[in-house]
């Protein structure tokens, strides 16, 4: 047992960090820019950077030295552009370049004839260093390092032009170089997590983690007796239905709650909030005040859930019910209610309970409807408001802690499961 | 479906049309994808001539006109194109029969194309999860060893994180839109498939006709796809009527809350706009929307049910 133990616990380390690389994955790599998602996307480059610069988006992905700055967004022509003795090649600066780093500038450049001494040039105003480089007549990437010398407007633009022949440009990157090579955003996100950071909000300014631990309340007063309830009241519908088995009672349950797994969870809520709280005043409508405004949301809750939970406590039970124990307790004379109890009940909470404990972790993301439409401050409403207003680290910490705690809740799911049933084989 | 056993696939087929309630409920689908198909090419159709479609047409002046198949004709002061022909007269009887919304659209228009949009999220999202699940689950359950390992690590990986979350955010982070929706559900729900694909692979791996199959020489990829695939294609069939209803209902749910489907009268964003209304006493748009969603839906599930009966008793434990 300690054994399987052990090995669950070592199995739990890659699936963390999968849960971290994919939302790594997500929301750094695929989502394109925050900055802009945040912004809007006529916000000006410089609050772009200045944004990415306060959130480390300004990093290479994993590793790297190099990294593009918005200061000159990447160009590409499609016919090349062409630099000689009487004109320069500005490379225009959309804001003053940071002094306290490295830049350079890399050109695919080739010269014009072939045979004669090509060089260009780079220079401008305040460069510490500006140099020159010979060109040759092929396609090829030049590089040139410099570094500006003040944060003076001056640096405004950058002059490219031919110190001897003339050349053709078509592609032009201007880039930054980091402090060191591990400097990059995976590290940073890593770092922040071990420090249980998980970022700050964009609309609020706050902490994503006191943002969680204000709203796990409000989100699990109404989840938490919407799981039992519904477990309950499942559990016990099943037992009725596998007591009744293909008998009336049974197939009106069946059809029922196929028919109550159908109907949409919206309009379960539009219709419950409209009809029971609007037109018959039996509930508030929206608010959070005290318990009664959580009445409704918690019936609408279990009865969405019903149908599902219903139909799947039955098949559980009735796989039960054909086994050979179960005619040997009825052979021997016992009561119907007393088999379904004593013998059945039990030996289907195996999967009962597993199936519970697994669906322990959702309890914490809430009910990301019924939050946001009776007005709950959990952590589902919280979600939704981010999530429409691309606050990615808030919408991110919230994936996150409820992966982790998936994580955690499938390894006391599975030592439930060895402790429970003691056929099941430790791998 | 030639090479793959047909009298299993007729005997489940006969299974199904014999009962009424599951012939009715195939009656319900096929009408409801004729009803898609003929809003694709009304789309279509608007999309060629370059025109705003009529659904989406505002007309400030009919605003919440109630349903009703008999709207008189020569009352009628707007709309139904006036004169006082019989063809006008037949015109008025069906103009607007499900009423029109807070902008004087039609009801009945924007559900049928809710329900095209509904087919086509359903559709493409199987066509990205199916191939996915299909694919990682039995290249993991044939090959075993470290595919295995790293399969299962993905998806439970996958699995870890909460459904309807990961979803939104990767819909977020694609970007707002229908190409959302397709990305945000087809990507994550293929687990469910690839872990029953793995277990049903991996009891067929020792299987007799396999190590004949592997004794004759063949690729393992011929013996998976051509040996083994057909003999769990089954478990393909029964997914994809569960996850159809899901997927629509997801849609609905991303719409609604402004992330999925813009601009074009999806179900959810149909429910959003009657929400409001809703509470001035104008229900069509609500009911016309909710029932399309629950025929839609109850179909799917009780032909999902059949199915899973008829195609294999088995699973029903497994998957519910």
């Amino acid at each position: 047992m300690t054994r399987f133990i052990i090995r669950r616990l070592l199995y739990m380390i890659p699936m963390v960090l999968g849960v971290i690389l994919i939302t790594f994955l997500l929301f750094n790599v695929v989502g394109g820019s925050p900055a802009s998602m945040a912004l809007g996307k006529k916000a000006s480059p410089q609050a772009l950077e200045e944004f990415d610069e306060q959130r480390g988006f300004n990093k290479p992905v994993i590793a790297g030295y190099w990294i593009s700055t918005r200061a000159f967004p990447p160009c590409d022509w499609a016919s090349p552009v062409s630099v000689d003795a009487e004109t320069n090649f500005p490379i225009q600066m959309l804001f003053p370049l940071r002094s306290d780093s490295r830049y350079r500038c890399r050109v695919e450049i080739r010269a014009k004839q072939t045979g004669s001494v090509t060089r260009f040039r780079l220079d401008s105003m305040n460069f510490l260093s500006a140099s020159t480089q010979a060109v040759s007549p092929r396609w090829e990437w030049a590089e040139i390092e410099f570094k500006p010398e003040t944060n003076s407007p001056l640096v405004g633009t950058v002059m490219l032009s031919a110190e001897t022949g003339a050349f053709e440009v078509r592609r032009v990157r201007v880039e930054r170089r980091m402090p060191h090579g591990l400097d990059s955003q995976f590290v940073h996100y890593f770092k922040s997590l071990a420090k249980f950071d998980l970022g700050t909000s964009l609309s609020t300014n706050e902490k994503v983690t006191t943002m969680l631990k204000r709203g796990i309340w409000p989100s699990l007063a109404l989840t938490v007796p919407i799981f039992f309830g519904g477990l309950v009241l499942s559990v016990a519908l099943a037992l009725v239905c596998a007591y009744w088995r293909n008998r009336w009672p049974d197939r009106a349950f069946v059809f029922l709650a196929v028919a109550l797994m159908s109907v949409n969870y919206l309009v379960w809520i539009i219709f419950g909030q409209f009809f029971m709280a609007y037109k018959w005043h039996w509930f508030p409508i929206w608010g959070f005040e005290s318990w009664s405004y959580l009445l409704l949301p918690i019936l609408i809750g279990i009865l969405s859930g019903l149908g599902g939970n219903l139909r799947f406590y039955r098949t559980v039970i009735l796989d039960e019910i054909y086994k050979d124990y179960v005619r040997t307790a009825f052979a021997k004379g016992l009561s119907p209610a007393g088999v379904l109890f004593k013998h059945v009940l039990p030996n289907a909470m195996i999967p009962i309970v597993t199936n519970t404990v697994i669906a322990l972790p959702f309890l914490y993301t809430g009910s990301l409807l019924l939050e946001s439409f009776f007005g709950i401050p959990g952590l589902g409403g919280l979600s939704i408001n981010a999530i429409n207003s691309s606050d990615v680290d808030v919408v991110r910490g919230v994936v996150l802690v409820g992966a982790i705690l998936y994580v955690v809740a499938s390894l006391v799911t599975d030592l439930c499961y060895a402790w429970v049933d003691p056929r099941v084989k430790l791998r | 479906m030639d090479g793959f056993g047909q009298s299993l696939w007729r005997e489940a087929w006969r299974d199904l049309i014999r009962r009424r309630l599951i012939r009715g409920c195939l009656g319900i689908i096929a009408c409801f994808f004729l009803v898609a198909l003929y809003g694709e090419i009304v789309y279509r159709y608007y999309r060629f001539v370059d025109r705003t479609p009529s659904y989406s047409l505002v007309n400030l002046s009919e605003r919440y006109l109630p349903p009703s198949i008999f709207r008189h004709p020569f009352a009628q002061t707007c709309g139904a194109g006036g004169g006082h022909s019989i063809w006008a007269g037949v015109k008025a009887l069906a103009y607007r029969p499900w009423g029109t919304d807070n902008l004087g659209r039609d009801v009945l228009q924007r559900t049928i194309q809710g329900t095209r949009i509904a087919f086509l999220v359903g559709i493409v999202t199987s066509l990205i999860a199916i191939p996915i699940g299909v694919l990682l689950g039995c290249i993991s359950g044939y090959f075993g060893k470290w595919v295995d390992d790293l399969i299962v690590w993905l998806y439970s990986t996958i699995e870890s994180i909460p459904g309807l979350l990961f979803i939104l955010a990767i819909s977020m982070v694609v970007g707002k839109g229908i190409m959302g929706v397709y990305l945000g559900i087809g990507l994550t729900t293929w687990v469910g498939l690839c872990r029953l694909l793995r277990a049903e692979v991996m009891k067929h791996r020792d299987r007799a006709y396999v190590m004949a199959a592997r004794s004759l020489g063949y690729s393992s990829w011929r013996i998976i796809f051509r040996h083994i695939l057909p003999n769990v294609f089954h478990i393909i069939i029964i997914t994809f009527s569960i996850r159809f209803p899901a997927a629509i209902g997801t849609e609905v749910f991303m719409s609604f809350l402004g992330i999925g489907v813009q601009g074009e009268p999806s179900w959810g964003i149909m429910i959003g706009n009657a929400r409001l209304r809703l509470w001035q006493g104008v229900w069509w748009e609500m009911a016309a929307v909710s029932t399309a969603i629950l025929l839609v839906v109850l179909a799917f599930n009780l032909v999902g049910d059949a199915l899973r009966d008829s195609l294999d008793p088995r699973l029903r434990s497994k998957e519910s």
